[in-house]
This record gives structure tokens, C-alpha cells and sequence, in this order.
């Protein structure tokens, strides 16, 4: 499989006043095109740190992040879906294509195709105060898919949404990242979600960060998240990772 | 549609809309009475209409200004100035916010002089914008400027600061610079602290150059209150302050009609 980044040796430590926070140490992992990783690991280790170095909002204190790909275009998605409440659903998709002169018809026409595809074309001059939470994350997505990114970093994307929504969500971005065929890493704190949206999960220690343990999830590649929750290798994974986390 | 509403729907529409009536109804009113009042006082010298002038006083008196036009004359010289210190007390403040948003230095280091700005009663400052600009207009638009400024600086600095950090990230990632994130994201998110900020501000200015026409003037609605005073007319002391009543009222529901106007183009 073709490998598109390659994390070595990462090192970062947070400085303030008070103290030194080394929040991650001596990472150092590959990811391949089309994985979708999800990265378990206890509260503060640094999960939200190791995103925010990958898509370089932030700069290692040491240590190297390569993209063997000339597009380093990264989609990020937040907890909240961040959608701006004073512009319709179609300027909050197509917000990310005004920066960089990228407002081609190209761009445009793909961003268009994504809302079509993805059942929201009814609401694109509806405004986000009138969708529910999950229509919301959905448009959040498709904002940052618009951008034609790489590679997709989702920071616990649908932990902010009721149970039975997040169950349905997970199964639309699921479906729509592999349509798309992008390459995705997911920081959750439910484990159920890691097993049943992910090609591996990578567990986490404590603060400092590295990386415990890599489990492959090997699932039959047909099976929607839905179909996972009830197949037999399920809860074997859940015991593993369980057991690891504690 | 209005017809399919349940009978307890209507009954409930009617209720509101009675209630609506009887509040604007009350309202009207209580002005009436008060007025009746004043006068009927007035008139059977309970309370001495020379001290207190009286609404039909108050008529007279503006009906005579009317007419040999000293009223639009010492009206317009005041509202002139005001809308002078309001348009660029609410402008600069707001350019000075976004310097010290962009700047965290200068941000921190003049914390303590914005504070300290804040607080002083501008007031204090008269003698002083009297020697260094002089007397008249100038003089009067400053006060007016001094004392909606810092305010207007505080105010939109704290909206920019509140910005979710999580928006300016996304923006980010999406590759937008500086300026972008601002034009985008900040200035619209932080659109309601503006919006109130112009209605302190219609407020603040009227009472900055009514100061500042205590101070010196020779025209001017406050330089007939302080002029009636003095020479104990008081019906052109009420008379000034009834028009003043009158513009701040209005000014204020330009601003509402601008904030109703631009949250439907929204
Ligand atoms: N800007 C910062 N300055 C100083 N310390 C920070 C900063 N951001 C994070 N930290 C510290 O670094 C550590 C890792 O933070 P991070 O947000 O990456 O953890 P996380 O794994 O995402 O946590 P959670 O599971 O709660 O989301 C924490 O101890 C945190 O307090
Ligand atoms: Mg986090």
C-alpha cells in the first residue's frame, strides 16, 4: 500500500509560566493511503496535540512530519461541527474555497456534487440554526471534503451528539470517507466507535504520548459500522483495547 | 394556513394580540395623564409654573421658536455635533480595537491605560480639551468623542477576543491568513457587540456634547438649558430637554431599523 505520511521521532512540549508539559514524546508511526485510524488513549495525553501537529497548526519541539504526497491539504473536524451561524448551508461548504483563489468551477461544481450525493441539496440556502445536530456534522464534513483534502483529521467529531444520532452519523461519514476514498485519522474516546469505523486503532500511553499498541481491525470490507456493532469479532476487539487502556 | 388553527390557538392569538393593545394603550395613557396633571397643577398654581413650567408652556414657547427659527437653528447646531462624535468615536474606537486585537503586545501593555480610561469621568477633562482645542464646536465634538471612545474600544476588543478559537483554527487549516480570518470570521461573529455598541453610543454622544455645551457654547440645545437656567426661563430649559427626548428617541430607532435591516439580510 502507497504511504502517505510518516511521523519520526516526534517530539512536543508545551511551555507556560508555571511548568513544562511534555505532551508527546518520540512518536513515530507511517500511515498509508485509504487507512482510517482511529487513536484511543487516556484523557490529556495528547491526542488533540498530535492532530493539531499533523496539520500543522503547531510545530514539533523535534522530530519529522512527511507528506509523500505534493497535496498536504488536511480537512479538520472539530467536536462542534463550527459552522458558521450567519451564512447559509451552501456558503458555510463552500467557505474553505474562498481562501487561495481555489473558487474554480471545478472546485465549485465538486462541492456542489458532494451536497447532492450526500441528500443536503434541499438545504443549501437553509440557514444551520435549521438543521438538527446530525445534519450539521454532516455539512461539516462535506465543508471540509470540499477542500479536496488528503487527508481528513477528525477530533472526537460526533461526541457532542445524542446516541442514536451519532450512531447514524458514524455510518454516513463511514460510508462517505471510503466513497471518497480518503485516508482518515479519528481521536475518539469510545471504544465501540474506533472498532467499528477503523482499519486500525493505535492506543495511546499516558502522557507523554506514545504509541502502546496497533491493532488491525480485520473486518469484512462490505460491512457498514452498523453491521460491525453485531458481527462476532466485535467484542473480542473491545476486550483487547479495553484491557490495554487500563 | 390561518385557517387550520385550532380553536385554542385562536383564542390564544386573540389573547396576545389584546394584551399587545392594552400594553401600547396603557402606555399612551399614562403620558396623557401625566401630562393632564402637570398642567391642571399648573394651571390651579399647586405647583408654581414659573419654576415648573407646564405642557402648554412648553408649547408656546416652542411655537414661538418655530417661528422666528431659533429652534431649528440651535436643534441642528446640536445635532450636528453629536452625530459628528458619534460617527467618529464609534469609527476610531473600533480601529483602535482591531489594531490592539492584531497587536497582543501593544494589547497588553496598554491594558492598564484603557482600564484607567475607562473609569475617569471624562468630564474631568473639560478645562484642559478647553485650553488645548479652545472653545466651540470642535471642543464640544471632542468631549462627545472622549466619552464614547474607550468605551467603544473596550466593548469590540472583548468581542474579538470572545471568538470561538476553535473557528479561527478551521480557518486556518483551510489556509486563510490574517486578514481573511478577520473579514470572515471575526467582524461578522462579533456583529451584535457592534450593533450595541452603536446604541451606547447614541446614547453616550448626546450626553458628551450636552456636556460639552455646558461648558462652552453659544448655540445649541444645551446651551439653552444652561442659558434658561440662568436667566430662569424655564420653559425654554423644558422645551430644549422635550426636543432632546425627541432626537435621542429617534436616533436610537434609526439603529434598531439598521440592526432589523441587516439581520434580514443575514
Ligand atoms: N496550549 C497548551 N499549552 C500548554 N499545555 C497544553 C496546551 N495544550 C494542551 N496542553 C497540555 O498537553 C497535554 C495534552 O493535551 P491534549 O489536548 O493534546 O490532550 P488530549 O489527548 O486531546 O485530551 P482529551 O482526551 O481530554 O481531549 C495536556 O496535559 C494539556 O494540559
Ligand atoms: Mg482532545
Amino acid at each position: 500500500m502507497e504511504n502517505l505520511l510518516t511521523l519520526k521521532n516526534i517530539q512536543l512540549t508545551y511551555h507556560s509560566p508555571k511548568s513544562e508539559t511534555k505532551a508527546i514524546e518520540n512518536l513515530s508511526f507511517d500511515i498509508n493511503k485509504e487507512d482510517f485510524i482511529s487513536i484511543v488513549g487516556p484523557s490529556g495525553c495528547g491526542k488533540t496535540t498530535l492532530l493539531s501537529l499533523i496539520a500543522g497548526l503547531i510545530k514539533p519541539t523535534s522530530g519529522e512530519i512527511v507528506f509523500h504526497s505534493n497535496n498536504s491539504q488536511v480537512g479538520y473536524m472539530f467536536q462542534r461541527d463550527n459552522l458558521f451561524e450567519w451564512l447559509n448551508i451552501w456558503k458555510n461548504v463552500s467557505l474553505g474555497l474562498t481562501f487561495h483563489k481555489r473558487k474554480t468551477e471545478e472546485n465549485i461544481a465538486y462541492a456542489k456534487e458532494l451536497i447532492e450525493k450526500y441528500g443536503l441539496k434541499d438545504f443549501v440556502s437553509h440557514f444551520p440554526s435549521e438543521l438538527s445536530g446530525g445534519m450539521r456534522q454532516r455539512v461539516a464534513l462535506i465543508r471540509t471534503l470540499s477542500l479536496r483534502p488528503e487527508i481528513l483529521l477528525l477530533d472526537e467529531p460526533f461526541s457532542a451528539l445524542d446516541y442514536q444520532t451519532r450512531l447514524s452519523v458514524q455510518n454516513d461519514v463511514f460510508s462517505i470517507i471510503k466513497h471518497e476514498k480518503k485516508t482518515a485519522i479519528l481521536v475518539t474516546h469510545d471504544i465501540g466507535e474506533a472498532i467499528v469505523m477503523s482499519s486500525k486503532v493505535f492506543i495511546l500511553s499516558k502522557r507523554p504520548a506514545m504509541v502502546k499498541k496497533i491493532i488491525n481491525l480485520d473486518f469484512d470490507q462490505s460491512l457498514t459500522p452498523f453491521q460491525r456493532r453485531k458481527d462476532e469479532k466485535y467484542q473480542p476487539y473491545f476486550d483487547e483495547i479495553w484491557e490495554e487502556l487500563q | 394556513m390561518k385557517n387550520n388553527y385550532s380553536k385554542e390557538h385562536k383564542k390564544y392569538l386573540l389573547k396576545t394580540r389584546a394584551r399587545v393593545f392594552t400594553i401600547h394603550f396603557s402606555r399612551i395613557l399614562l403620558f396623557v395623564l401625566l401630562l393632564l396633571l402637570w398642567e391642571l397643577c399648573a394651571r390651579f398654581n399647586i405647583i408654581d409654573p414659573f419654576i415648573t413650567s407646564s405642557p402648554s408652556r412648553i408649547v408656546k414657547q416652542l411655537g414661538m421658536m418655530i417661528n422666528d427659527g431659533s429652534l431649528w437653528h440651535h436643534t441642528w447646531v446640536t445635532l450636528y455635533e453629536t452625530i459628528l462624535a458619534f460617527s467618529i468615536s464609534t469609527l476610531l474606537g473600533t480601529l483602535i480595537a482591531i489594531l490592539l486585537y492584531s497587536i497582543p503586545f501593544v494589547r497588553k501593555v496598554l491594558e492598564p491605560y484603557l482600564v484607567i480610561l475607562n473609569s475617569l469621568p471624562k468630564i474631568a477633562l473639560g478645562p484642559l480639551i478647553i485650553v488645548w482645542i479652545g472653545t466651540g464646536t470642535k471642543a464640544i465634538v471632542v468631549m462627545g468623542i472622549l466619552i464614547c471612545i474607550v468605551i467603544t474600544t473596550i466593548s469590540m476588543l472583548n468581542g474579538y477576543l470572545s471568538v470561538e478559537k476553535e473557528k479561527i483554527l478551521l480557518l486556518k487549516t483551510m489556509g486563510a491568513n490574517k486578514l481573511q480570518i478577520f473579514f470572515r470570521l471575526i467582524f461578522p461573529a462579533t456583529f451584535s457587540d457592534m450593533i450595541s455598541v452603536l446604541k451606547i453610543n447614541v446614547g453616550m454622544s448626546w450626553v458628551g456634547v450636552i456636556m460639552g455645551e455646558y461648558l462652552t457654547s453659544r448655540a445649541g440645545l444645551g446651551y439653552l438649558i444652561v442659558y434658561g437656567g440662568q436667566v430662569f426661563k424655564l420653559d425654554l430649559v423644558m422645551s430644549a430637554i422635550v426636543v432632546l427626548c425627541l432626537l435621542a428617541a429617534v436616533m436610537y430607532f434609526l439603529v434598531s431599523l439598521l440592526e432589523m435591516y441587516v439581520n434580514r439580510k443575514r
